[in-house]
């Protein structure tokens, strides 16, 4: 796969790039200064995260699936993508969140072509 | 199991960058914009 994946112009799923960080993602179950993390902390700190993100999408429209990369390899690390019922809702929610930002870090949103997450994998 | 009402979080949405953030980005090369690399 060359990872140059076409953007649609309008879709019923957006990508939010690199939008998750876990705690952990310098090396596993260990923080940035080294020490380490309680698997529950990990997973609180997850959880935390899909709430904001719900809450905030369900403005939008009806969402329909809501995935998080939640890996540690570099390829769509921390990628989230959001399927809502209809196209209309989805633009709406990459005109809203387009030029904001999350815990800090600018949210990167774009249009994406998956809209079967069984079939997503590239071919 | 923890109360939902008061002790809300805060979100993280629109939870802006703190200032060292703001320094210009480097570019993919590695390079300040407008900064020239000594030779």
């Amino acid at each position: 796969c060359s990872r140059l994946h076409t953007k649609p112009s309008v879709s019923p799923t957006i990508l939010l790039s690199n939008m998750y960080q876990r705690p952990d993602m310098i090396t596993p179950g260990v923080d940035a200064q080294g020490n380490p993390i309680d698997p529950r902390k990990i997973q609180q700190h997850f959880e935390d995260f899909y709430e904001d993100l719900f809450e905030e999408l369900h403005k939008y429209g009806e969402i329909d699936s809501l995935n998080v990369c939640d890996n540690l390899a570099d390829h769509m690390v921390g990628n989230v993508y959001v399927q809502f019922r209809e196209e209309e809702q989805a633009a709406t929610a990459l005109r809203k969140l387009t030029g904001r930002f999350y815990a800090g870090r600018p949210i990167i949103v774009d249009f994406s072509p998956v809209t079967d997450f069984r079939e997503a994998t590239c071919r | 199991s923890r109360s939902r009402s008061k002790s809300k979080r805060r979100s993280g949405f629109d939870m802006a960058p703190a200032a060292p953030a703001m320094l210009p980005i480097p570019t993919a090369a590695g390079q300040i914009p407008g900064a020239n690399p000594a030779l």
